[in-house]
């Protein structure tokens, strides 16, 4: 709260690391089984958007973003795996949550919105919410940028 | 240090003046009755301010009635307002004429706020200060500039003032003018209308960083500048993400459809390429240099852009494919 305002840096890497990143996943989709197998759509459609979300959040950053990090142990959590992350320097959420900095009702009310949306929300302050997003709608759109042309380049002509 | 800081013709009011006053006099008996040793430093010049407050005060009121006086209009409507709104009145009106004067009555009411609290906070000031600084100078201009203007709408800004005087007690619309720097502490000159307790100047700055990201976001969400207001901000970044999001998922469907396809294109791809690593630049050279032994003769001047390249081989296109596919997607993007 009380440091300087850092320029918000929402950078996000290029497409080709998109591209790269949810190719390999997909490709071990693959490897891990049975997609010639006679599955259900349904399972299908799930593997691959889980495995666009985790490529994404690999790509963005791996760890060093809050949202992604949510969300790779949310996917890991889902597997059973355990997974470690390097500890942050700093542990904020606790004495955010002490000092009850998040007044202000009528923004709250979208804040929590916003807070389910975003993976990894209910822990920030709405500033960082806010950065979180931002960086997360970059990521998103390149995802979908990248699945469009795959499916585009798919399509049968 | 302090002495700099009083200064009794320039003295005005604030509203939290009747506060301040019974504050001081609550003071004045503890410090009497207590060991100066408990507190710091600030004491003794609290104890200095205050005494000379305990002799000026006569003075300060006589010369701020005269002010309001000569000032005229609009104290009519208001005629058996106690004497604390009124000085809340003549405080306005004085204090758009004195652009940055100087306020020791402020400063006590500061400086009693930071004694009684505790100073545990003071850290928190000193952090606080480049926020402070900046708003300082923010808060400076607009002084000036609503000093300058208003001067001109003497008598429509004073009956405001009296109307909001009778209305409202609580700070956050106390017509405070400009506050005297504490100079162990913050550095802090409040806005017009704003009240400067320290929770108050915590929720501006903490908005004010949250305006600034919400700007930002602005930018990035298309079809966001049209809607002003957070509210509505919100709720188209509210939706863009949730479209996005169902966008994965559409295309996830897609891609779940054409399955096979897909399978055949990762087989042909991966088996080809060298171990991958996430870095940017090398990923366009490995790409052109790879041998494609297995997929027959492709030439690799034949992988253009287009995605709809014409190859022979059934194999060999779905290579091309994804390889073309690879350069579009890296390439052909215009962002």
């Amino acid at each position: 709260m009380a440091s300087a305002d850092k320029p918000i840096n929402t950078d996000v890497p290029e497409k080709d690391v998109f591209t790269l990143h949810f190719l390999q996943s997909l490709s071990n989709l693959r490897r891990q089984n049975t997609f010639n197998s006679p599955e259900k759509t349904n399972d299908r459609v799930k593997k691959i958007k889980k495995a666009a979300y985790v490529s994404m959040a690999r790509a963005a950053g791996g760890t060093n973003r809050l949202w992604s990090r949510a969300l790779l142990r949310r996917a890991a959590k889902e597997n059973s795996k355990v997974v470690r992350f390097p500890r942050r320097k700093k542990r904020v959420t606790c004495l955010r949550r002490r000092r009850s900095n998040r007044r202000d009702p009528v923004e709250e009310e979208e804040a929590e919105r916003l807070r389910n949306l975003v993976p990894g929300g209910g822990g920030m302050e709405t500033s960082k919410l806010m950065e979180e997003t931002a960086h997360y709608i970059k990521c998103l759109s390149m995802q979908v940028k990248v699945m469009q042309c795959l499916v585009d380049g798919l399509a049968p002509k | 240090m302090l002495e700099g800081l009083v200064s009794p013709e320039n003295l005005s009011l604030s509203s939290m003046d009747m506060s301040v006053l019974e504050r001081l006099k609550w003071l004045r008996q503890q410090q009497q009755k207590q060991v100066v040793s408990q507190s710091s430093d600030n004491s003794p010049e609290l104890l200095q301010i205050l005494q000379f407050h305990e002799s000026n005060n006569d003075e300060l009121l006589q010369s701020t009635f005269s002010h309001f006086q000569m000032l005229g209009s609009g104290f009519g409507p208001n005629p058996n307002m106690g004497f604390g709104p009124s000085r809340e009145a003549m405080d306005g009106c004085i204090s758009r004429r004195s652009s940055l004067q100087m306020d020791p009555v402020d400063t006590m009411g500061f400086m009693l706020k930071n004694s009684e609290e505790n100073r545990t906070i003071s850290s928190k000031n000193k952090r606080k200060s480049e926020v402070k600084r900046r708003e300082e100078e923010k808060t400076e201009k607009k002084i000036k500039v609503a000093a300058e203007t208003e001067s001109n709408m003497k008598g429509k800004s004073s009956m405001s003032n009296n109307t909001e005087a009778s209305s409202d007690t609580s700070k956050e619309t106390s017509k405070g003018a400009s506050e005297i720097q504490k100079l162990d502490y913050i550095h802090v000159r409040s806005r017009r209308g704003q009240a400067t307790d320290r929770h108050s100047l915590a929720e501006r700055a903490r908005r004010e960083k949250i305006s600034k990201k919400m700007k930002y976001l602005q930018d990035i969400v298309p079809g966001c500048k049209k809607v002003t207001g957070q509210a509505g901000m919100l709720d188209e970044i509210i939706n863009y993400v949730q479209s996005l999001q169902t966008q994965v998922e559409f295309l996830s469907m897609k891609l779940a459809v054409l399955n096979s396809e897909l399978e055949l294109a990762l087989h042909a791809y991966f088996t080809n390429l060298p171990v991958v690593n996430a870095s940017k630049p090398s990923i366009m050279v490995d790409v052109p240099l790879f041998p494609l032994d297995q997929q027959g003769s492709l030439d690799l001047s034949v992988i253009n852009l287009s995605q709809t390249t014409s190859i022979e081989a059934p194999s060999a296109s779905w290579e091309t494919q994804s390889r073309s596919l690879f350069n579009t997607s890296s390439l052909g993007f215009h962002y």
